[in-house]
Protein backbone atom coordinates (compact mmCIF):
# COMPACT_ATOMS: atom_id res chain seq x y z
CA UNK A 1 0.00 0.00 0.00
CA UNK A 2 2.56 2.52 1.08
CA UNK A 3 5.44 0.89 -0.71
CA UNK A 4 4.36 1.91 -4.18
CA UNK A 5 7.51 3.92 -4.41
CA UNK A 6 8.43 3.20 -8.02
CA UNK A 7 4.99 4.42 -9.14
CA UNK A 8 5.10 7.52 -6.97
CA UNK A 9 5.15 10.65 -9.09
CA UNK A 10 8.43 12.37 -8.50
CA UNK A 11 8.47 16.11 -8.52
CA UNK A 12 4.75 16.75 -8.27
CA UNK A 13 5.51 19.82 -6.28
CA UNK A 14 8.86 20.70 -4.76
CA UNK A 15 7.38 20.03 -1.29
CA UNK A 16 6.22 16.55 -2.14
CA UNK A 17 9.49 15.67 -3.81
CA UNK A 18 11.44 16.86 -0.78
CA UNK A 19 9.17 14.92 1.57
CA UNK A 20 9.61 11.77 -0.49
CA UNK A 21 13.37 12.16 -0.52
CA UNK A 22 13.44 12.79 3.23
CA UNK A 23 11.34 9.72 3.85
CA UNK A 24 13.55 7.53 1.70
CA UNK A 25 16.63 8.80 3.52
CA UNK A 26 15.03 8.07 6.87
CA UNK A 27 14.01 4.59 5.73
CA UNK A 28 17.59 3.91 4.73
CA UNK A 29 18.93 5.16 8.08
CA UNK A 30 16.44 2.96 9.93
CA UNK A 31 17.32 -0.13 7.90
CA UNK A 32 21.03 0.52 8.42
CA UNK A 33 20.39 0.96 12.14
CA UNK A 34 18.87 -2.52 12.04
CA UNK A 35 22.24 -3.69 10.69
CA UNK A 36 23.88 -2.17 13.79
CA UNK A 37 25.34 0.79 11.90
CA UNK A 38 26.12 3.34 14.62
CA UNK A 39 26.63 6.20 12.17
CA UNK A 40 23.17 5.61 10.75
CA UNK A 41 21.71 5.40 14.26
CA UNK A 42 23.22 8.80 15.13
CA UNK A 43 21.85 10.27 11.96
CA UNK A 44 18.46 8.75 12.74
CA UNK A 45 18.60 10.31 16.19
CA UNK A 46 19.51 13.71 14.78
CA UNK A 47 16.65 13.56 12.28
CA UNK A 48 13.93 12.28 14.59
CA UNK A 49 14.71 13.03 18.24
CA UNK A 50 12.94 16.41 18.26
CA UNK A 51 9.79 14.78 16.90
CA UNK A 52 9.90 11.90 19.34
CA UNK A 53 10.78 14.15 22.27
CA UNK A 54 7.78 16.32 21.40
CA UNK A 55 5.68 13.19 21.80
CA UNK A 56 7.20 11.89 25.04
CA UNK A 57 7.24 15.37 26.58
CA UNK A 58 3.61 16.06 25.91
CA UNK A 59 2.44 12.70 27.24
CA UNK A 60 4.81 12.46 30.22
CA UNK A 61 4.34 16.10 31.11
CA UNK A 62 7.78 16.55 32.64
CA UNK A 63 11.17 16.96 31.06
CA UNK A 64 13.17 14.44 33.06
CA UNK A 65 10.66 11.62 32.63
CA UNK A 66 10.25 12.50 28.95
CA UNK A 67 14.02 12.26 28.43
CA UNK A 68 14.19 8.95 30.31
CA UNK A 69 11.42 7.58 28.12
CA UNK A 70 13.11 8.99 25.01
CA UNK A 71 16.31 7.18 25.98
CA UNK A 72 14.40 3.91 26.33
CA UNK A 73 12.66 4.52 23.02
CA UNK A 74 15.97 4.83 21.16
CA UNK A 75 17.41 1.80 22.94
CA UNK A 76 14.35 -0.10 21.69
CA UNK A 77 14.89 1.31 18.20
CA UNK A 78 18.54 0.25 18.28
CA UNK A 79 17.60 -3.29 19.29
CA UNK A 80 14.48 -3.73 17.22
CA UNK A 81 14.95 -1.74 14.04
CA UNK A 82 15.72 -5.03 12.29
CA UNK A 83 11.98 -5.68 12.61
CA UNK A 84 11.02 -2.57 10.66
CA UNK A 85 9.16 -3.37 7.45
CA UNK A 86 9.10 -0.41 5.05
CA UNK A 87 6.02 -1.81 3.33
CA UNK A 88 3.90 -1.59 6.47
CA UNK A 89 4.53 1.89 7.81
CA UNK A 90 6.52 5.00 7.06
CA UNK A 91 9.65 5.19 9.19
CA UNK A 92 8.47 8.15 11.24
CA UNK A 93 5.13 6.48 11.92
CA UNK A 94 6.94 3.41 13.19
CA UNK A 95 9.24 5.47 15.40
CA UNK A 96 6.49 7.77 16.65
CA UNK A 97 4.27 4.81 17.53
CA UNK A 98 7.01 3.35 19.69
CA UNK A 99 7.52 6.72 21.40
CA UNK A 100 3.82 7.25 22.04
CA UNK A 101 3.29 3.73 23.40
CA UNK A 102 6.30 3.97 25.70
CA UNK A 103 5.24 7.36 27.00
CA UNK A 104 1.71 6.12 27.65
CA UNK A 105 3.10 3.06 29.46
CA UNK A 106 5.12 5.39 31.67
CA UNK A 107 2.14 7.56 32.34
CA UNK A 108 -0.20 4.72 33.19
CA UNK A 109 2.40 3.39 35.62
CA UNK A 110 2.26 6.66 37.56
CA UNK A 111 -0.15 6.60 40.44
CA UNK A 112 -1.01 10.27 40.23
CA UNK A 113 -3.46 11.07 37.50
CA UNK A 114 -2.84 14.32 35.67
CA UNK A 115 -6.13 15.92 34.85
CA UNK A 116 -5.00 19.22 33.39
CA UNK A 117 -3.13 19.69 30.15
CA UNK A 118 0.58 20.40 30.36
CA UNK A 119 1.30 24.09 30.64
CA UNK A 120 4.48 24.46 28.66
CA UNK A 121 4.01 21.94 25.88
CA UNK A 122 3.79 23.58 22.48
CA UNK A 123 0.33 23.70 20.94
CA UNK A 124 -0.82 21.12 18.47
CA UNK A 125 -1.64 22.50 15.05
CA UNK A 126 -5.25 22.32 13.90
CA UNK A 127 -4.55 21.34 10.35
CA UNK A 128 -2.09 19.12 8.65
CA UNK A 129 0.76 20.76 6.82
CA UNK A 130 0.35 20.25 3.07
CA UNK A 131 3.55 18.26 2.92
CA UNK A 132 5.76 17.71 5.90
CA UNK A 133 9.44 17.00 5.56
CA UNK A 134 9.44 13.70 7.39
CA UNK A 135 6.01 12.17 7.45
CA UNK A 136 3.99 10.19 4.97
CA UNK A 137 3.81 11.92 1.66
CA UNK A 138 1.14 9.74 0.16
CA UNK A 139 -2.39 10.52 -0.81
CA UNK A 140 -3.90 8.85 2.26
CA UNK A 141 -2.18 11.29 4.56
CA UNK A 142 -4.93 13.85 4.78
CA UNK A 143 -7.92 11.56 4.85
CA UNK A 144 -8.15 11.34 8.63
CA UNK A 145 -7.86 15.10 8.98
CA UNK A 146 -10.75 15.61 6.59
CA UNK A 147 -12.87 13.04 8.41
CA UNK A 148 -12.08 14.56 11.81
CA UNK A 149 -13.24 17.90 10.48
CA UNK A 150 -16.62 16.34 9.85
CA UNK A 151 -17.20 15.52 13.53
CA UNK A 152 -18.91 17.62 16.17
CA UNK A 153 -16.42 19.84 17.94
CA UNK A 154 -16.64 18.05 21.27
CA UNK A 155 -16.20 14.64 19.63
CA UNK A 156 -13.22 15.85 17.62
CA UNK A 157 -11.59 17.56 20.59
CA UNK A 158 -11.98 14.51 22.83
CA UNK A 159 -10.42 12.24 20.21
CA UNK A 160 -7.57 14.65 19.52
CA UNK A 161 -6.86 15.12 23.22
CA UNK A 162 -6.86 11.37 23.78
CA UNK A 163 -4.35 10.92 21.00
CA UNK A 164 -1.99 13.77 21.77
CA UNK A 165 -2.09 13.70 25.57
CA UNK A 166 -2.41 9.93 25.93
CA UNK A 167 -5.47 10.35 28.12
CA UNK A 168 -8.08 7.77 29.06
CA UNK A 169 -11.85 8.13 29.19
CA UNK A 170 -11.55 8.81 32.89
CA UNK A 171 -8.99 11.61 32.33
CA UNK A 172 -11.11 13.15 29.59
CA UNK A 173 -14.25 13.11 31.70
CA UNK A 174 -12.47 14.90 34.56
CA UNK A 175 -10.95 17.46 32.20
CA UNK A 176 -14.26 18.27 30.57
CA UNK A 177 -16.16 17.98 33.81
CA UNK A 178 -18.74 15.57 32.39
CA UNK A 179 -19.83 12.15 33.64
CA UNK A 180 -17.72 9.24 32.42
CA UNK A 181 -20.67 7.75 30.53
CA UNK A 182 -21.22 11.00 28.66
CA UNK A 183 -17.58 11.18 27.62
CA UNK A 184 -17.63 7.57 26.42
CA UNK A 185 -20.76 8.28 24.45
CA UNK A 186 -19.20 11.34 22.76
CA UNK A 187 -16.05 9.49 21.80
CA UNK A 188 -17.81 6.31 20.69
CA UNK A 189 -20.20 8.18 18.46
CA UNK A 190 -17.27 10.16 17.12
CA UNK A 191 -15.34 6.99 16.36
CA UNK A 192 -18.33 5.41 14.62
CA UNK A 193 -18.73 8.47 12.41
CA UNK A 194 -15.02 8.53 11.77
CA UNK A 195 -15.08 4.93 10.63
CA UNK A 196 -17.98 5.56 8.26
CA UNK A 197 -16.05 8.46 6.78
CA UNK A 198 -12.74 6.56 6.54
CA UNK A 199 -14.34 3.45 5.06
CA UNK A 200 -16.49 5.42 2.67
CA UNK B 1 -20.24 -10.22 20.22
CA UNK B 2 -20.30 -6.72 21.48
CA UNK B 3 -18.77 -7.67 24.82
CA UNK B 4 -21.11 -5.42 26.74
CA UNK B 5 -24.50 -3.81 26.35
CA UNK B 6 -25.30 -0.39 27.72
CA UNK B 7 -27.72 -0.22 30.62
CA UNK B 8 -31.29 0.32 29.48
CA UNK B 9 -32.06 3.90 28.59
CA UNK B 10 -28.41 4.81 28.96
CA UNK B 11 -28.04 8.01 27.03
CA UNK B 12 -31.24 9.55 25.81
CA UNK B 13 -32.18 9.37 22.17
CA UNK B 14 -29.10 7.71 20.74
CA UNK B 15 -28.85 4.65 22.93
CA UNK B 16 -27.55 2.58 20.04
CA UNK B 17 -25.75 -0.48 21.37
CA UNK B 18 -21.99 -0.29 21.52
CA UNK B 19 -20.58 -1.29 18.16
CA UNK B 20 -18.10 -4.14 18.47
CA UNK B 21 -15.54 -2.46 16.28
CA UNK B 22 -15.42 0.67 18.39
CA UNK B 23 -13.44 -1.27 20.97
CA UNK B 24 -10.66 -1.69 18.39
CA UNK B 25 -10.62 2.06 17.80
CA UNK B 26 -10.74 2.74 21.53
CA UNK B 27 -7.76 0.48 22.13
CA UNK B 28 -5.77 2.03 19.29
CA UNK B 29 -6.59 5.51 20.52
CA UNK B 30 -5.62 4.53 24.06
CA UNK B 31 -8.71 5.73 25.93
CA UNK B 32 -9.39 2.45 27.69
CA UNK B 33 -7.95 1.63 31.06
CA UNK B 34 -8.27 -1.00 33.76
CA UNK B 35 -10.73 -3.79 33.06
CA UNK B 36 -11.93 -2.45 29.72
CA UNK B 37 -8.38 -2.31 28.41
CA UNK B 38 -7.73 -5.82 29.68
CA UNK B 39 -10.83 -7.12 27.90
CA UNK B 40 -9.76 -5.45 24.65
CA UNK B 41 -6.21 -6.78 24.93
CA UNK B 42 -7.53 -10.29 25.45
CA UNK B 43 -9.56 -9.88 22.29
CA UNK B 44 -6.39 -8.91 20.42
CA UNK B 45 -4.87 -12.20 21.51
CA UNK B 46 -7.97 -14.27 20.83
CA UNK B 47 -9.44 -12.75 17.68
CA UNK B 48 -7.26 -12.08 14.61
CA UNK B 49 -10.00 -9.95 13.01
CA UNK B 50 -10.10 -7.73 16.04
CA UNK B 51 -6.30 -7.52 16.04
CA UNK B 52 -6.39 -6.43 12.40
CA UNK B 53 -9.02 -3.80 13.16
CA UNK B 54 -6.79 -2.39 15.91
CA UNK B 55 -3.89 -2.24 13.43
CA UNK B 56 -6.04 -0.42 10.88
CA UNK B 57 -7.07 2.15 13.46
CA UNK B 58 -3.47 2.60 14.60
CA UNK B 59 -2.53 3.36 11.02
CA UNK B 60 -5.36 5.89 10.74
CA UNK B 61 -4.45 7.66 13.94
CA UNK B 62 -0.79 7.68 12.92
CA UNK B 63 -1.70 10.37 10.42
CA UNK B 64 -2.03 12.70 13.39
CA UNK B 65 1.68 12.36 14.17
CA UNK B 66 2.15 14.96 11.45
CA UNK B 67 0.71 17.61 13.72
CA UNK B 68 2.92 16.89 16.71
CA UNK B 69 5.22 19.84 17.39
CA UNK B 70 8.92 19.13 17.73
CA UNK B 71 11.01 19.88 20.82
CA UNK B 72 14.74 19.45 21.17
CA UNK B 73 15.82 17.08 23.96
CA UNK B 74 18.97 17.90 25.91
CA UNK B 75 22.31 16.58 24.69
CA UNK B 76 22.48 14.34 27.74
CA UNK B 77 20.09 11.87 26.13
CA UNK B 78 22.42 11.06 23.24
CA UNK B 79 25.42 10.74 25.58
CA UNK B 80 23.46 8.35 27.78
CA UNK B 81 22.35 6.38 24.73
CA UNK B 82 25.94 5.94 23.62
CA UNK B 83 26.86 4.65 27.06
CA UNK B 84 23.89 2.27 27.16
CA UNK B 85 24.61 0.81 23.74
CA UNK B 86 28.32 0.44 24.42
CA UNK B 87 27.72 -1.24 27.75
CA UNK B 88 28.30 -5.00 27.79
CA UNK B 89 25.23 -6.99 26.87
CA UNK B 90 22.97 -7.94 29.78
CA UNK B 91 23.52 -10.79 32.19
CA UNK B 92 21.06 -13.03 30.41
CA UNK B 93 23.50 -14.01 27.68
CA UNK B 94 26.36 -14.57 30.07
CA UNK B 95 24.44 -16.84 32.42
CA UNK B 96 26.70 -19.22 34.31
CA UNK B 97 27.65 -22.15 32.13
CA UNK B 98 27.76 -24.64 34.96
CA UNK B 99 23.98 -24.70 35.13
CA UNK B 100 23.78 -26.07 31.61
CA UNK B 101 24.22 -29.71 32.56
CA UNK B 102 21.61 -29.60 35.25
CA UNK B 103 19.12 -27.75 33.15
CA UNK B 104 18.01 -30.42 30.67
CA UNK B 105 17.28 -32.75 33.55
CA UNK B 106 15.27 -30.12 35.39
CA UNK B 107 13.43 -29.26 32.22
CA UNK B 108 12.49 -32.85 31.57
CA UNK B 109 11.18 -33.33 35.08
CA UNK B 110 9.38 -30.04 35.36
CA UNK B 111 7.70 -30.32 32.00
CA UNK B 112 6.27 -33.61 33.18
CA UNK B 113 5.14 -31.96 36.39
CA UNK B 114 3.64 -29.06 34.52
CA UNK B 115 1.91 -31.40 32.11
CA UNK B 116 0.43 -33.43 34.94
CA UNK B 117 -0.69 -30.26 36.70
CA UNK B 118 -2.44 -29.17 33.54
CA UNK B 119 -4.03 -32.59 33.38
CA UNK B 120 -5.35 -32.15 36.88
CA UNK B 121 -6.63 -28.68 36.07
CA UNK B 122 -8.38 -29.90 32.95
CA UNK B 123 -10.01 -32.88 34.60
CA UNK B 124 -11.05 -31.08 37.73
CA UNK B 125 -14.84 -30.56 37.82
CA UNK B 126 -16.22 -27.05 37.86
CA UNK B 127 -15.16 -25.45 41.10
CA UNK B 128 -17.92 -25.98 43.62
CA UNK B 129 -15.94 -25.15 46.69
CA UNK B 130 -12.23 -24.44 46.91
CA UNK B 131 -10.54 -27.74 47.64
CA UNK B 132 -8.62 -27.91 50.86
CA UNK B 133 -5.07 -26.87 50.05
CA UNK B 134 -2.33 -29.25 51.00
CA UNK B 135 -0.01 -27.68 53.50
CA UNK B 136 3.23 -26.73 51.82
CA UNK B 137 6.28 -25.61 53.67
CA UNK B 138 7.13 -22.29 52.01
CA UNK B 139 10.50 -21.59 53.46
CA UNK B 140 12.04 -20.90 50.05
CA UNK B 141 10.59 -18.84 47.23
CA UNK B 142 8.41 -21.21 45.28
CA UNK B 143 9.62 -22.36 41.90
CA UNK B 144 6.95 -21.95 39.23
CA UNK B 145 6.63 -24.14 36.17
CA UNK B 146 4.54 -24.08 33.04
CA UNK B 147 4.08 -26.22 29.96
CA UNK B 148 3.50 -23.78 27.14
CA UNK B 149 1.50 -25.84 24.68
CA UNK B 150 1.74 -25.14 21.00
CA UNK B 151 -1.41 -25.42 18.95
CA UNK B 152 0.43 -26.50 15.83
CA UNK B 153 4.12 -26.84 15.15
CA UNK B 154 6.67 -27.57 17.83
CA UNK B 155 6.19 -29.52 21.01
CA UNK B 156 5.36 -27.90 24.34
CA UNK B 157 7.94 -25.53 25.74
CA UNK B 158 8.68 -26.07 29.40
CA UNK B 159 9.31 -22.97 31.50
CA UNK B 160 10.78 -22.82 34.97
CA UNK B 161 10.84 -19.61 36.95
CA UNK B 162 12.87 -19.07 40.09
CA UNK B 163 11.50 -16.05 42.00
CA UNK B 164 14.64 -16.08 44.13
CA UNK B 165 16.87 -15.10 41.22
CA UNK B 166 14.35 -13.77 38.71
CA UNK B 167 15.66 -16.30 36.22
CA UNK B 168 13.32 -17.88 33.69
CA UNK B 169 14.50 -20.88 31.71
CA UNK B 170 12.75 -22.33 28.72
CA UNK B 171 13.33 -25.39 26.60
CA UNK B 172 13.88 -25.11 22.90
CA UNK B 173 11.05 -23.36 21.04
CA UNK B 174 10.87 -24.36 17.38
CA UNK B 175 7.85 -22.30 16.39
CA UNK B 176 9.42 -19.38 14.57
CA UNK B 177 10.27 -19.55 10.87
CA UNK B 178 13.42 -17.90 9.58
CA UNK B 179 11.71 -14.55 9.06
CA UNK B 180 10.12 -14.50 12.51
CA UNK B 181 10.97 -14.22 16.17
CA UNK B 182 9.11 -16.10 18.88
CA UNK B 183 8.38 -13.65 21.69
CA UNK B 184 7.38 -14.66 25.21
CA UNK B 185 4.69 -12.74 27.10
CA UNK B 186 3.45 -12.85 30.65
CA UNK B 187 -0.20 -12.07 31.28
CA UNK B 188 -0.59 -11.73 35.02
CA UNK B 189 -2.74 -9.92 37.51
CA UNK B 190 -3.08 -6.78 35.37
CA UNK B 191 -4.33 -8.89 32.42
CA UNK B 192 -1.96 -7.04 30.12
CA UNK B 193 0.69 -8.83 28.06
CA UNK B 194 4.25 -7.84 29.06
CA UNK B 195 7.14 -8.96 26.91
CA UNK B 196 9.68 -11.14 28.66
CA UNK B 197 11.96 -11.45 25.65
CA UNK B 198 12.64 -13.48 22.55
CA UNK B 199 13.06 -17.24 22.50
CA UNK B 200 15.94 -19.02 20.87
CA UNK B 201 15.05 -21.48 18.14
CA UNK B 202 17.91 -23.79 19.06
CA UNK B 203 18.64 -24.74 22.61
CA UNK B 204 17.62 -23.35 25.95
CA UNK B 205 16.59 -19.75 26.45
CA UNK B 206 17.57 -18.09 29.71
CA UNK B 207 15.83 -14.83 30.48
CA UNK B 208 16.40 -12.49 33.36
CA UNK B 209 12.97 -11.13 34.28
CA UNK B 210 13.02 -7.41 34.98
CA UNK B 211 11.99 -6.32 38.48
CA UNK B 212 8.89 -4.68 37.01
CA UNK B 213 7.71 -7.90 35.40
CA UNK B 214 8.52 -10.15 38.35
CA UNK B 215 5.32 -9.11 40.10
CA UNK B 216 3.36 -10.58 37.18
CA UNK B 217 4.96 -14.01 37.44
CA UNK B 218 2.76 -15.82 39.90
CA UNK B 219 0.87 -19.09 39.97
CA UNK B 220 -2.13 -18.80 37.67
CA UNK B 221 -0.51 -16.25 35.36
CA UNK B 222 -0.38 -17.10 31.65
CA UNK B 223 2.75 -17.43 29.57
CA UNK B 224 2.09 -16.95 25.87
CA UNK B 225 4.31 -17.14 22.80
CA UNK B 226 3.55 -15.01 19.76
CA UNK B 227 5.24 -14.94 16.38
CA UNK B 228 6.59 -11.52 15.60
CA UNK B 229 8.73 -9.96 12.94
CA UNK B 230 12.43 -10.62 13.46
CA UNK B 231 13.56 -8.72 16.55
CA UNK B 232 10.19 -8.90 18.28
CA UNK B 233 7.18 -6.64 18.50
CA UNK B 234 8.31 -3.03 18.49
CA UNK B 235 5.13 -1.73 20.06
CA UNK B 236 5.35 -3.43 23.44
CA UNK B 237 2.25 -5.51 22.70
CA UNK B 238 1.89 -8.71 20.68
CA UNK B 239 1.32 -7.96 17.00
CA UNK B 240 1.54 -11.46 15.60
CA UNK B 241 -0.49 -14.61 16.24
CA UNK B 242 -0.28 -16.33 19.62
CA UNK B 243 0.85 -19.88 18.92
CA UNK B 244 1.24 -21.30 22.40
CA UNK B 245 -0.04 -20.68 25.91
CA UNK B 246 0.48 -22.16 29.34
CA UNK B 247 -0.33 -21.42 32.95
CA UNK B 248 2.26 -21.04 35.68
CA UNK B 249 1.87 -23.47 38.56
CA UNK B 250 3.76 -24.14 41.73
CA UNK B 251 5.88 -27.24 41.65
Amino acid sequence: MTDARPAEPIGHTPDTAAATAAREHLTEMLIRTGEEDRQAFRELYTLTSAKLFGITFRICGERQAAEDVLHDVYVTIWKRSGAYEPSRASPITWLATIARNRAIDWRRAQTIRRSSPIEDAPDIADRAPLASDTIVADQEAHRLHACLDGLETRQREAIRTAFFDGTTYADLAVQQNVPLGTMKSWVRRGLLKLRECLDG
Amino acid sequence: MSGHTPPPGAHGPDSAGADPDVAAAELALGVLDGGERAVALRRVLADPNFARAVETWRAYFAQLFDLWPEMAPSGAVLERLDRTIDAPVGDATTAPRRASLLWPAIAAVTSLIAASLLFVVLLRPAPVAPPAKPVVAAARPEILVAAIDAEKAGGPVAAVYDPGTGGLRLTEARMAQAHQSAELWIIGADATPHSLGLLRTDGTTVLRVSPVNRAQLAAGATLAISLEAVGGSPTGLPQGPVVAKGTLSRV
